[in-house]
């Protein structure tokens, strides 16, 4: 048997070869799909590693406050129970009480939020719309293991909401202040002249996640932000290292435990250890990944039915030759394994091309973007079984056509 | 002991009043060892038979005995390996498949009957010397003349070695020269013991037969022993008588040997130019003679 296939193999490919146009054409379809599902898989592969890289750069006691319900009990279904146009369900930002709260919660050793604050920055009256001003606390590189590179943080303790100081990420001092160290100069935000106190030094660049732009942010006391908008600007995140670096599990809970009591026992909020927070950073990824695999399963459908018609043509092309073979003593069988591992060949090979064409892809992405795409095994295994099966089931009608042929029907084909 | 038994088969093809009888209540026994040449004009079911006998159709009715066991009821895969193992075609357009060398195709059957690559080559390749074509075994039939690509065909169709050779106008498609080439070939295959069915419309073929048939009209309807190397009575007769056919017969589509032969259809076998020849058995007495 296994020698059937070798012949049948050899025969497959020197049909392909005859016909090298119609070929390539055929497997275009198995070889976009597969160039979408292993460039996807190893993209996602590659976020996953950066997002745990990260956090275990930030330390593995970084907890993580999250508006809104808990992650586990979000799925993407919820999108829809939201009010697009006026808003209702969506969730309700933390508040700089929040902040207050943890940090006398005894639970906390630092306490950094995160706030989006809304408006321009003017350098010597020229506006700068895409830089995000972030209200956060002197905590911040403390909370995220990270360095001041020059300059340092403004002092917390006497904060009235009236500190008028920033610190600065690395690219908003080439690109606002065009020098490396920019200190003591100004900027206007919301009608107010913040001085530079400080400049961050880089930070590792990862997809999909919230440092990608700290880089290209100011940041502010967050006390200021709330005068400066009365009280309006909520927080997307506070950032707590625990007392206990070894019992995060115990800071998860004590600060759960605090931030509810303050919330009337609601639990409109969520806490969330370092590897929730991979798990939710991850949930992006996941998301695009089910997007675009279903694409490929539809390029892998379509792909399989152009199969399935190059299949049925040839069947039909070739129904002399079938007739003969059927004459000399083939089986229906025997004629059914032929023409199915003839589309199997056709769809791997367009499965070989594909893995080879997102081997390239992958290798540019990594070249020149800031994602680091990881080619796996099991990647390229499943990659070669999914064009396999796509061959054998879209190969097996046209296959079922020519075994059932009446041989001398077959044979006065021509 | 008769190696080919057919008793009163049929074969209709279409419903209704659209129904053609490709053979009508044949009955025709041959012997091992038997060269049986098939006479008969176009579309007397000549072909039909050789497919029938090659278990390649059904007939419609009637009993059909292979080796003494009845086949007209086996399933299509029994019958692809009785196919494979005992009978031998050799087609008028050979059928060699283009795409595979000459050696490949000669293997062809072997790989049907699962037989490992090697063997398999090794066979072939012995098998296309004995019909004088060694030195070729990677050519393409593309490059082979008429006369080699039917030697590779008949090579293939020996392969197995099988009891049976079936060949449905084996020199249709050749030159006199090559004709006399494959003819000598069947002729040796004869000698070892084959049993040969070949149909031809050549008279001057039936010298290599033993036995000639002739059909019309779906029926045997003349079916007579020969000596080797004599060319057949009925069939010497349409050689002989000149002219063989007329303007009006070739539009009509009316060959010599119909005229030559007794005919069911009396008024239509009436002479115009031709001498009337006295009907040697009666028509649709089919019943073959022993050997």
């Amino acid at each position: 048997m296994s020698m059937m296939v070798r012949g049948n193999v050899r025969m497959a490919l020197s049909s392909v070869r005859g016909s090298k146009w119609r070929s390539i054409l055929t497997m275009t379809g198995v070889i976009v799909g597969i160039v979408a599902v292993v460039t996807v898989v190893g993209i996602g592969e590659g976020v996953k590693r950066q997002v745990s890289q990260q956090l275990s750069n930030f330390g593995n006691d970084l907890i993580t406050v999250r508006p809104g319900k808990p992650a586990r009990e979000m799925n993407i279904s919820s999108a829809s129970n939201t009010d697009a146009i006026f808003g209702m369900g969506s969730t309700v930002g933390l508040a700089n009480n929040d902040v207050d709260i943890i940090q006398k919660s005894g639970e906390a050793k630092s306490v950094a939020p995160l706030g989006l604050v809304p408006g321009e920055v003017q350098v010597n009256d020229k506006v700068f719309v895409n830089t995000p001003v972030i209200a956060t606390s002197p905590d911040l590189p403390a909370v995220l293991s990270h360095k001041v590179e020059f300059g340092d943080f403004w002092d917390d303790r006497n904060d009235d909401g009236n500190t008028y100081a920033a610190v600065i990420g690395k690219n908003v001092a080439a690109n606002l202040f065009e020098e490396n160290v920019p200190l003591g100069r100004t900027f206007n935000f919301r009608g107010q002249a913040f001085v530079v106190r400080g400049v961050l030094s880089d930070f590792a660049n990862v997809p999909f996640s919230p440092t990608a732009s700290f880089d290209n942010a100011i940041f502010i006391p967050y006390r200021t932000a709330a005068s400066l908008t009365n009280n309006n600007a909520s927080l997307y995140a506070i950032l707590v290292k625990p007392v206990d670096a070894k019992d995060v599990e115990d800071g998860v809970a004590g600060i759960t435990q605090h931030l509810r009591d303050a919330h009337g026992g609601q639990q409109d909020f969520a806490v969330l250890g370092p590897h929730e927070t991979a798990d939710s950073g991850n949930g992006v990824v996941k998301l695009l990944t089910t997007w675009i695999i279903a694409v490929a399963v539809i390029a892998l459908i379509i792909g399989g039915v152009g199969i399935m018609n190059i299949m049925l043509l040839t069947v039909t092309e070739r129904m002399h030759e079938i007739g003969v073979r059927k004459a000399i003593g083939a089986t229906s069988r025997q004629i059914l394994t032929q023409f199915i591992t003839e589309a199997a060949v056709l769809s791997v090979l367009g499965g070989v091309v594909g893995i080879a064409l997102s081997l390239i892809v992958d290798g540019l992405l990594y070249v020149y973007s800031d994602l680091k795409p990881v080619i796996s095994w099991q990647a390229i295994t499943i990659a070669t079984g999914v064009s396999l099966a796509t061959g054998i089931i879209f190969g097996t009608i046209p296959a079922v056509k020519a075994a059932r042929k009446d041989p001398i029907e077959a044979l006065r084909h021509e | 002991m008769a190696i080919i038994e057919l008793r009163d088969v049929s074969k209709l093809y279409g419903f209704g009043d659209a129904t053609t009888v490709a053979l009508d209540e044949v009955t025709l026994s041959i012997d091992e060892g038997e060269f049986v040449a098939v006479m008969g004009p176009s579309g007397c079911g000549k072909s039909t038979l050789m497919n029938m006998i090659g278990l390649l159709d059904r007939p419609t009715h009637g009993q059909f005995m292979l080796n003494d066991r009845p086949v007209e009821r086996l399933r299509p895969a029994r019958r692809a390996k009785i196919r494979r193992d005992t009978i031998g075609f050799v087609f008028q357009f050979f059928n060699l498949l283009p795409r595979l060398t000459v050696l490949e195709n000669v293997a062809l059957p072997l790989t049907y009957k699962g037989i490992a690559g090697r063997r398999r080559m090794k066979q072939a390749l012995n098998m296309l010397e004995q019909v004088g074509l060694g030195g070729r075994e990677f050519f393409y039939p593309r490059h082979l003349s008429g006369g080699q690509a039917q030697c590779v065909a008949i090579a293939r169709a020996l392969i197995n070695d099988p009891k049976i050779i079936i060949a449905d106008e084996p020199t249709g498609n050749l030159d006199s020269a090559s004709s006399r080439l494959v003819m000598e070939m069947l002729s040796e295959i004869h000698k070892t013991g084959n049993t040969i069915l070949f149909v031809t419309h050549n008279p001057e073929l039936t010298r290599y037969a033993t036995r000639v048939v002739y059909m019309h009209d779906g029926a045997v309807v003349q079916d007579e022993q020969t000596r080797l190397g004599e060319i057949a009575d009925t069939a010497r007769k349409v050689m002989y008588t000149i002219p063989v056919t007329t303007e009006e017969d070739d539009l009509a589509g009316v060959s010599s040997l119909m005229k030559a032969l007794p005919s069911k259809d009396k008024e239509r076998s009436q002479p115009k130019s031709t001498k009337k020849k006295p009907a040697k058995s009666k028509a649709r007495r089919p019943r073959s003679k022993k050997a």
